[in-house]
């Protein structure tokens, strides 16, 4: 299965990653962890000490970046959520990324976000008003 | 609006104790990894929260415009916030996860969020910028609630998640 579009360059800048997962016990679960790409492209993550099910399951990885403002606050935010499975590769967790979504305020600036997300706000009104009718 | 969920109830007696270091954690990062469920697939996005110390209460806020996490939440209430980036908190790195219940507050989209504008100020101190243009951007600052309440706390102390949690109740 041909899998999505990732910019590697754009996600070796990313310092950690995010491992999410659905528990035995019905709550997300996430855990941080280092990870490596390959010159193969491959996605490997080390892996954590707690016992979770995620080998063969659908997991998130989320790989998130904010950089601090000395007076306060933060800026240059960006992210990427890659949706896949995870293989155990050699005492690693490789990843098999299936979808994508990501946002990078310097590509997509916020304004242009919230315009593109339009959609989304009419949606959610439009369920309240059915609702209330 | 109809959907505004009732409190939690007792709200006084939800604090999970954790160890100091873990409560800096939610006193001072600025950010959480928030995540809800959609069709059993989690669902991780980086968001601003709010931490009421009085209670041990976990607050986010939703635009309308971002608001599948809402839908996420009508379906499955069971959510968790990670706490891993230190960046801008002035305190050590270590990795805390929530794991708890989500409450949504719907009625006053407009208003309801604003009772958290003193901490979103301090997060966030240009803030009162982007709501200077609160007509321009319209839809993001009609907000729904998240209030969660924490079932069970792991915390990695310097965010070592090669070592196994200390969980708290």
């Amino acid at each position: 299965m041909r899998g999505p579009t990732i910019d590697f360059k754009r996600l070796s800048e990313f310092k950690y990653a995010i491992i999410n997962a659905v528990g035995e016990d019905g709550f997300p679960f996430s855990l941080p962890t280092d990870f490596e790409l390959t010159p193969q492209k491959e996605i490997l993550l080390r892996k954590p000490a707690a016992n979770l099910p995620i080998l063969g399951k659908k997991v998130g990885v989320l790989f998130n970046h904010i950089s601090a403002i000395p007076t306060g606050g933060y800026t240059d935010r960006k992210y990427m959520l890659l949706w896949g499975r995870l293989n155990d590769q050699k005492g690693r967790l490789k990843l098999e990324p299936e979808s994508i979504t990501e946002w990078d305020e310097k590509i997509l600036p916020f304004g242009e976000l919230c315009a593109k997300a339009a959609p989304q706000g009419q949606k959610y009104l439009q369920t309240v008003r059915q609702i209330e009718a | 609006m109809i959907f505004n969920q009732p409190p939690f109830q007792e709200e006084s007696t939800v604090l999970i104790k954790v160890p100091s270091w873990a409560n800096d954690v939610f006193e001072n990062y600025l950010i959480c990894e928030f995540t809800s469920i959609s069709d059993g697939k989690p669902v991780t996005f980086p968001l601003l929260f709010f931490y009421e110390s009085s209670t041990g209460l976990f607050t986010v806020t939703s635009s309308i415009l971002f608001s599948r996490k809402i839908e996420n939440i009508r379906d499955n209430s069971k959510v968790s916030l990670l706490f891993s980036n230190p960046t801008g908190s002035g305190i050590a790195k270590h990795a805390v996860l929530v794991q708890g219940v989500a409450r949504l507050e719907e009625e006053d989209l407009d208003h309801g969020w604003e009772r958290f504008l003193t901490d979103w100020r301090e997060k966030e101190p240009y803030i009162d910028s982007f709501l200077a243009e609160r007509e321009k951007f319209g839809w993001f600052w009609k907000r729904i609630v998240v209030r969660v309440e924490p079932k069970k706390i792991l915390a990695w102390k310097d965010g070592n998640t090669a070592v196994n949690p200390e969980v708290f109740k």
